[in-house]
């Protein structure tokens, strides 16, 4: 697996750039796997969503439905996709630190 | 720029340490326009260092499985020992008794004549690329099949059937090789002897994972072993999912003004409902229509929160009996707990396969399987739906799985559905039996690491692109207004998705996908809304 270094920051990522080890995920972490998406900082409204899936992934092992994400955080999909633009899966989960989705999604 | 010009034979694959032919898209498959620019698109991703240095198997520049690079000379002779005991029992009864013979006949009969390689759109989209012609991973299977296993004097044997050299950068390159064929078997169907080139690359991926442990890891670890240990193939437990499909109920209920409500574990119910769990993930409208639909019907139906029970994916359907095996037996096992009167499959390709091929003889007595497609053409004919097909007045084409169509022969059944609920509905060509895969076929929907996901878009998917657009060709492609691609499969969609964002052909002419309970949903005359909500999509 290949090694990321942002800064101070060095962490086990996947082919994809997922984490290895969500474990290791902290908020410096945040911003240095924000900057491999295209994001150059990480607003209030990033870190509403981000606190989301951290809680959710805390609590159930996986990322929640997109639909649920949107109604719980009150953003569309429109607004998510604007705030992490390879998408909630693909950009959002990577930075909360989630492992990448798995199986047919 | 096309690499057709470098000449490649079947003994090539032993040779050399580099890419055998590094790949790069090419325009042989010609795309109407907005899409007629291949430059606008975005390239293929080069493999990086990290990835060259930690994988073998270099074939086309692309990396799907990711073959792990022996440490050393004596690691590498153990493997290539293991392949060769592997070869072995692919070709004994009592270790691979169920397609023994078909493997053998296409081993010993095909007649090289090459009718089969225009029915491959991978080999259609690369420009006739020798790498990815369907008789050539066959062929390099063929020559291992006539030196190692049949019996005969070796001189013989060589000057008849051709030699080949057995090696480790062999075997590598056979393994990402035989994850460049979508299993679509639309070469099987054209061959005149009736020789399985598709059969004989699933064989090869047997042979990988059963013998050597060789296998992608989205289909194995993050696949079957974990449906297995957790439940689904998403990693949702019994929990989690209960939770989803709750939220999914509220959310039906809402839309729909009257309570959906799903059951679990109804005893002697007339239906055990398996979907493919990605459904409840990432496109919960589909298991919401599918309540709606029983709800209306008045079926008995039910849900499994039993691991295993709630996700009716199988993908050792792809590269592995035995935990294809595993995962059969389980679904067997809970319907026949349940005392259920039959299981229908979800919208998805395999686990229809699966369940109604293999798993309907395993399962036996009074339980029984049916199809998605069969079960909602019985409840539109049972009348009970009030259905006003000018509710679903947008173009629609229809696109056929290859498991449901082409191997099981579900042909009409959904286009009778949609001859009644969409008055423009309209035909890919060529289509039924003869249709094109999406390119995501036997598990590539759910590959995308390294590159895989840019081969996909270029090569085996770009076929299915252009059978799209031109079933929209009277449409304006230049306008947003919505035009609905019907994939009755879980995998399909997902490969349909990923085409459909890659080219932007959402933004740029409104073709959105989904499933074909949807738009039965959508036609039912009672609802306020439409069930369809094109900006949610």
């Amino acid at each position: 697996m290949p090694l990321f270094e942002w800064e101070e920051v060095k962490i086990m990522v996947d082919e994809d750039g997922f984490m290895e080890n969500p474990e290791e995920w902290n908020e410096r972490v945040a911003l240095a796997l924000a900057s491999t998406e295209d994001i150059s900082e990480l607003t209030e409204d990033h870190w509403k969503i981000i606190n989301y899936l951290r809680d959710y992934f805390k609590q159930y092992g996986i990322a929640p439905m997109i639909r649920k994400l949107c109604k719980e955080t009150g953003y569309s999909l429109k607004q998510i996709y604007e705030l992490f633009p390879s998408g909630p899966a693909k950009g959002a989960c990577k930075v909360a630190g989630l492992a990448k989705p798995t199986g047919c999604v | 720029m096309s690499s057709k010009k470098i000449d490649i034979k079947v003994t090539d694959i032993s040779k050399g340490q580099g890419i055998l032919v590094p790949i790069e898209p090419v325009d042989e498959i010609k795309l109407p326009p907005p899409y007629d620019k291949l430059e606008e698109l975005p390239g293929f991703k080069k493999l990086t260092q990290q990835a060259l240095d930690k994988y073998d198997g270099y074939v086309d520049g692309v990396i799907a499985v990711g073959v792990p690079k022996p440490q050393n000379e004596e690691e590498e002779q153990k493997l290539v020992e293991s392949f060769l005991s592997g070869l072995m029992k692919l070709f004994s009864n009592e270790n691979n008794w169920t397609f023994l013979q078909p493997l053998v006949l296409s081993m010993e009969h095909c007649a090289k004549c090459q009718t089969c390689n225009h029915d491959c759109p991978v080999y259609e989209a690369s420009g006739e690329e020798e790498i990815y012609r369907p008789t050539y991973r066959a062929e390099i299977l063929r020559r291992l099949y006539f030196k190692y296993v049949k019996p005969g004097s070796p001189l013989l044997k060589k000057f008849q059937y051709g030699d080949i050299e057995l090696n480790w950068t062999l075997i590598s390159r056979l393994v990402e090789l035989s994850y460049r064929c979508t299993l679509c078997r639309r070469c099987a169907q054209s061959c005149p002897i009736g020789v399985d080139n598709g059969l004989i690359t699933h064989e090869l991926r047997k042979l990988f994972s059963q013998e050597m442990g060789i296998a992608p890891k989205e289909l194995h670890e993050k696949g079957t072993v974990q449906q297995l240990e957790v439940g689904s193939s998403t990693g949702m437990n019994a929990l989690v999912v209960k939770d989803n499909i709750e939220f999914i109920d509220e959310d039906m209920s809402e839309k729909v003004g009257f309570k959906v409500e799903t059951k679990w574990d109804v005893e002697g119910a007339d239906v055990l409902l398996i979907h493919n769990a990605g459904e409840i993930l990432s496109w919960p409208e589909n298991p919401g229509a599918f309540a709606i639909l029983c709800e209306l019907a008045g079926i008995k139906w039910t849900l499994s929160s039993e691991a295993v029970g709630y996700d009716g994916v199988n993908y050792g359907l792809f590269y592995d009996d035995v935990q294809l095996a595993r995962i059969v037996v389980k679904h067997a096992e809970i319907a026949k707990k349940l005392g259920v009167k039959k299981i229908v499959m979800g919208e998805c390709g395999h686990e229809s396969k699966v369940l109604g091929i293999i798993g309907e003889r395993i399962i036996g007595g009074d339980v029984h399987t049916e199809n998605a497609l069969t079960f909602m053409e019985n409840i539109i004919n049972s009348g009970k739906l009030n259905l006003n097909p000018d509710r679903n007045y947008f173009p629609v084409t229809l696109h056929d799985p290859c498991n449901l169509v082409r191997i099981m022969g579900v042909v009409e059944p959904q286009r009778r559905i949609l001859r009644k609920i969409a008055p423009k509905f309209r035909e890919m060509h060529p289509h039924g039996v003869r249709n094109y895969c999406c390119g995501g076929g036997s598990g590539f929907a759910v590959m995308s690491g390294n590159n895989f996901a840019d081969w996909r878009m270029h090569f085996s998917g770009k076929m299915k692109f252009k059978q799209i657009l031109d079933a929209f060709a009277d449409e304006d492609l230049n306008s947003n207004s919505p035009k609905y691609v019907c994939a009755p499969c879980s995998n399909c969609k997902g490969q349909i998705r990923d085409i459909l964002d890659f080219y932007g052909a959402k933004e740029k002419s409104g073709i959105y996908y989904g499933g074909l309970v949807e738009l039965i949903i959508n036609a039912v005359d009672d609802l306020k809304e439409p069930f369809i909500d094109f900006d949610m999509m």
